[in-house]
């Protein structure tokens, strides 16, 4: 195969495989699994030969300047490299946690034509073919998530209006962006910051963070955790969503606009990344849900890379891909071993859980390795990454690093009360589980959250190799400007800053923990500390939900636009015809065969004419 | 040229053959439904026969001399022949669906040669080119959307149908006030004549408001939309046939005949007219989240989407025309598709009222998945064949018009989101309010997954419908290279 192929066969093959599923059926699991393993082994092959390769291939598609063009370069190759990992992880994963579940095909397939449109998508290069599988995606969004628990479509309905409505703002954004530039092939566009190209970058912008996940955007994140089946959770609001979403950020900041360090889109970006670490990471520091409580931090981290792309500065930049694969990988990590939680626990309620460390030791040793790294302990993947951002936002204003730092102690708090009451303290477990005993998960689940973790643990001691080969060949040596931000960080405030905030998590853990008696409770003094008490309330209840309150605004609005349609409508039912009578009526009136009536009417008119003559 | 006898043919195959109809029922009603078949497809037919030779440019036409500039003029340009094909083939898939649809009721008879009627000169309105011969066509499709709004024959819904003609009808003597100020002004009611004459002179902006107000009381756009969501009485193929292929579709065209080919607007209406159908566009999308009705929902939808098609239309560039062109396919495939799945379930659950249903995936999946679809058509989600209408309506709205225009529509876009959602929602998903029903007549579903299926493959292969749209907009817009 040639380059061109292979670079589409990404796109064909899990394209054919996923419609081809959809024709397997659920007796024949084992040939739906090693279809959904035989076609991401095949792509994550594929991507792997792929990687440093350089091309760019274009045919006229749709006309008017829309081509179906296509780019590989060190940044796309990176991309694609990590889903097809995670989507081999994933097809690994499944193949045991599937079994039995009546919804099995359908998952496949979505998934593989998911994987498809998530290709397409990193390869494109033209801005309309990029929408094309990037709003594509919603098709299969909507299908993932509705084939979960019963009422699971009010969740996927929910998702689809809320990514749909920023992809219509993305359509707009490319659209200007394509008018402006008067082109739309994305290696040919670099415009500068001013007012209408602003205005393009906000709803581009707009459309690459709700697809990562970060606030407003977020609040079906948390639903679909608890209603839609768990492997999607791992796979797509964990890794591929942040991938897709922080590589066209990524793309939008340096390559379609000239961003810089200390203009308005940079501090912009810094704001919602850090609004988006501290709010969601305290929604996840009281779920009392093992998948809930991982969805949160999903949202959270996602603050983080936004964060560093947005401090536009290399070290942040570098940062925020850095903390970008990491995250995908401790993330997905984390939600493995919260569905290898349900499937042998079967449930995931933190409140029926406990002890399970000792059924589950290969589980929990995964788990502890994803906690720190998602907590930043070093040295694993976590620290790195997150010192690089916080060492490019401190440069670019002490609140950032603050907010940034925040969150750091929140989310080793909360991964020590879920530790700890998943795994540790009285077990409690054969309950939820019907009162069978709990046993470790089979080995294909395993295997991925291993590997995982692993990763975890060499990208944070070896960090120079992801540095090194796959982040900064991918933003090239102008960016760059001669520095590497390989091995060990040197800055002795910022990593003693750090560590202080682990230990002062472990110290709250602790004293939680005396002061109420259970891991469970262990940040119930933050929870119900006088003033957050009654914010936590109102969260709970969804008052603060961007989407609800979206929504009641829209009823709003289409309450108005009905009276407006039915007082329209008033005109032509009542009043025209109430009009037409009362005129016939008085017409009428008019001829009452009296012969002076008549007789007055003909001197009026004389009189009239009289009048227009002499004018 | 041999091609000329095509548009005759186009014109009066269903138009002659609509007459017999009632004729061949009173043998067999078989014998019937298929020979109304063939006459739609033999208009679909003969124009796809046409499209290659008016997207290069040599156009059949017709002319005959008449006196005082009534000319018997037909002409097949690109517009034209697009416009004959999308109505006539959505009109040969509504006219199958209802073999099984319009068994169940009387005076079928009336029906087929009602719809025959309305195709046929449907295709005499597109292909004529002069104003008395259009005018005549637009009062046939108006006598006929009234007797079948008016179908069924209670009192209620004829006093509907009543409504449909006198607004549409009033418009439409707006329009012929405006006509008759042109030709005044132009010395005729040739298209062609007028087109020369108008390069030299201004336009009269008197004749444009009329003309104007005869378009939006046929295409139900404010402040003439309310008689379309009350039309929904009708049987459901003709609502289908009123909002996919025929009726409100005939003010779009005419709009792009008469204001992009023949006499393209002054700037200042080129803020107006997107202006009223932005605002028509939102307050019909508003209701269309409010209202219960499933027909009168969809209804809604249409004055909404037609809304898009003007503002694509009145952007006068390349894309936006293209852009409107392809919404006008894919709108209709798609709206086809919604109203005969509308129809179905009304016709099973004899019930409208959305609030009253739900769960019906079980029972009906094919109907459910066709309705989605053709949904996510409308809302414009790739790959199907609406993102493609939209995202260039969109555009060219960017490159010509005011930002606040463009903003103004993307809030229908998130309303058109949100109504299609609820409805789908209520009526397929979450608990089932109404007891058993059945999957209807599997003639009816084709009908509907066919529909379904062109929407999504209209996306799939969009390089040769935009290739068509695109050639057609360049004619309109006289850039051909």
């Amino acid at each position: 195969m040639n380059l061109l192929e292979s670079t589409l066969a990404l796109i064909v093959i899990p394209l054919i495989a996923g419609v081809g599923a959809l024709f397997i059926s659920n007796r024949w699991q084992r040939a739906q699994s090693a279809l959904a393993l035989m076609a991401t082994l095949v792509s994550f092959f594929i991507t792997i030969i792929l990687f440093k390769h350089n091309f760019i291939y274009s045919i006229p598609w749709a006309g008017l300047g829309i081509n179906f063009s296509i780019r590989l370069d060190h940044l796309s190759a990176f991309i694609l490299l990590s889903t097809g990992f995670f989507a081999l992880s994933l097809a690994i994963y499944c193949s045991v946690f599937l079994k039995d579940k009546n919804y099995a095909r359908q998952f496949y397939s979505y998934l593989l034509l998911s994987l498809a449109m998530v290709n397409g998508a990193i390869l494109a290069n033209n801005l309309v073919l990029l929408l094309f599988f990037w709003e594509g995606l919603l098709l299969t969004l909507f299908g993932l998530i509705s084939i979960g628990n019963p009422d699971a479509f009010k969740t996927a309905t929910k998702a689809f209006i809320i990514i749909g409505i920023s992809d219509l703002c993305l359509m707009i954004g490319i659209g200007l962006t394509g008018f402006i530039a008067g082109t739309l092939t994305m290696s040919a566009i670099n415009l500068a910051l001013d007012v209408p190209a602003g205005l393009a970058f906000i709803l581009l912008v707009i459309g690459a963070i709700a697809k990562s996940g970060c606030m407003p955007f977020h609040s079906w994140i948390p639903d679909a955790a608890l209603d839609a089946p768990l492997p999607f959770m791992a796979f797509f609001p964990a890794a591929v969503e942040k991938l897709l979403g922080i590589y066209f950020l990524t793309r939008i900041c340096l390559q379609l606009f000239q961003m810089q360090a200390a203009g308005w889109a940079g501090i912009t970006l810094m704001t919602v990344g850090a609004i988006t670490i501290v709010l969601a990471v305290l929604m996840a520091l009281i779920q009392k849900d093992y998948k809930k409580l991982l969805s949160y931090h999903a949202i959270s981290q996602v603050g983080y890379m936004i964060l560093g792309i947005g401090t536009g500065v290399p070290a942040g930049i570098v940062g925020g891909l850095f903390h970008m694969v990491n995250n995908a990988l401790y993330k997905s990590c984390l939600f493995f071993t919260g569905g290898a939680v349900e499937k042998q626990a079967g449930s995931t309620n933190l409140e029926k859980l406990g002890g399970l460390g000792k059924a589950m030791p290969i589980t929990f040793a995964c788990f502890i390795v994803a906690a720190v790294s998602i907590s930043g302990v070093p040295p694993f993947n976590g620290f790195f990454s997150k010192e690089l951002i916080y060492d490019a936002a401190l440069e670019r204003g002490t609140i950032f690093y603050l907010a940034a730092i925040l969150g750091s102690f929140f989310t080793a708090a909360s991964f020590l009360k879920l530790g700890h009451a998943a795994f540790l303290g009285k077990n409690q477990t054969a309950a939820a589980n019907g009162g069978n005993a709990v046993s470790e998960a089979p080995w294909p689940m395993l295997l991925p959250m291993l590997v995982i973790a692993l990763l975890c643990i060499i990208f944070g001691i070896f960090n120079y190799l992801p540095i090194k080969h796959l982040i900064e060949p991918a933003l090239g040596e102008k960016l760059l400007e001669g520095h590497s931000f390989a091995g060990f960080h040197a800055n002795v405030l910022l990593v003693s800053m750090t560590v202080v905030v682990l230990l002062g998590a472990l110290l709250n853990h602790w004293l939680g923990v005396r002061a109420s008696g259970s891991g469970l409770k262990a940040v119930d003094h933050i929870h119900y500390a006088p003033g957050l008490k009654q914010i936590y309330a109102g969260a709970e209840k969804k008052y603060f939900d961007p989407y609800d309150i979206g929504l009641k605004l829209a009823h709003w609005v289409a309450t108005a636009a009905f009276w407006a349609d039915r007082a329209v409508d008033w005109f032509y039912d009542k009043f025209s015809v109430g009009a037409a009578v009362a005129f016939g009526q008085g017409i009428r009136r008019a001829h009452n065969g009296s012969y002076v009536t008549y007789l007055a009417w003909i001197l009026v008119g004389a009189l009239l004419m009289v009048t227009y003559l002499c004018w | 040229m041999k091609s000329n006898w095509l548009v005759w043919l186009i014109i009066f195959t269903p138009i002659v053959g609509a007459f017999l109809l009632p004729i061949l029922g009173n043998f067999s009603k078989i014998l019937r439904n298929w020979f109304a078949l063939v006459l739609a497809l033999v208009s679909f037919i003969l124009s796809l026969i046409l499209l290659p030779s008016a997207l290069s440019g040599q156009f059949a036409t017709i002319q005959r001399l008449l006196p005082l500039g009534f000319n018997f003029t037909f002409c097949a340009d690109g517009l034209a022949v697009f416009m004959a094909l999308v109505s006539s083939f959505i009109s040969a898939i509504i006219i199958f669906y209802s073999f099984d649809y319009i068994d169940h009721y009387e005076n079928q008879n009336e029906y087929y040669c009602m719809v025959l009627l309305f195709m046929g000169s449907m295709m005499g309105l597109v292909y004529s080119g002069n104003l008395i011969f259009l005018y005549v066509f637009w009062e046939i499709t108006a006598l006929t959307s009234w007797r079948l709004i008016g179908f069924f024959r209670d009192k209620e819904y004829v006093i509907k149908a009543d409504k449909a003609f006198l607004v549409t009808v009033f418009g439409a003597l707006l329009m012929l006030v405006g006509f008759m100020l042109l030709a005044q002004q132009c010395g005729s009611f040739d298209l062609s004549t007028i087109k020369e004459a108008l390069k030299t002179q201004p336009l009269s902006g008197l004749a444009v408001l009329l003309i104007l107000a005869g378009i939006f009381s046929k295409s139900a756009t404010l402040p003439f939309q309310t008689w379309l969501p009350d039309a929904g009485v009708a049987p459901s193929p003709v609502t289908a046939l009123l909002h996919a292929a025929v009726l409100v579709k005939i003010g779009v065209y005419v709009f792009a005949r008469l204001f992009i080919v023949v006499m393209p607007l002054s700037q200042f209406w080129h803020v107006v007219v997107p202006a009223i159908a932005g605002l028509s566009a939102l307050i019909a999308a508003g209701a269309a989240l409010i209202d219960t009705n499933l027909k009168r929902i969809i209804a809604f939808s249409t004055i909404s989407q037609i809304g898009f098609i003007f503002l694509g239309l009145a952007c006068g560039n390349v894309i936006g025309v293209t852009g409107a062109l392809l919404y006008i396919l894919m709108h209709g495939l798609a709206k086809g598709g919604l109203f005969l799945c509308a129809g179905i379930v009304e016709q099973n659950t004899h019930s409208k009222d959305i609030t009253k249903m739900g769960g019906l995936i079980k029972t009906m999946p094919w109907t459910a998945m066709a309705f989605l679809f053709c949904a996510f058509s409308i809302m414009g989600i790739p790959p199907l064949g609406g993102f493609f209408a939209k995202f260039m309506v969109m555009t060219g709205s960017v490159y010509s018009q005011p930002l606040y225009i463009t903003l103004l529509f993307l809030c229908s876009a998130f309303f058109t989101i949100l109504y299609l959602f609820r409805v789908f929602n209520l009526v397929f998903l979450g608990n089932n309010l109404i007891g058993p029903v059945k999957e209807g007549s599997k003639l009816m579903v084709a009908c509907v997954v066919l529909l379904a299926v062109l929407s999504f493959s209209g996306g799939l292969l969009i390089k040769y419908p935009a290739d068509v749209a695109r050639t057609v907009a360049q004619q309109m817009l006289g850039t051909v290279k």
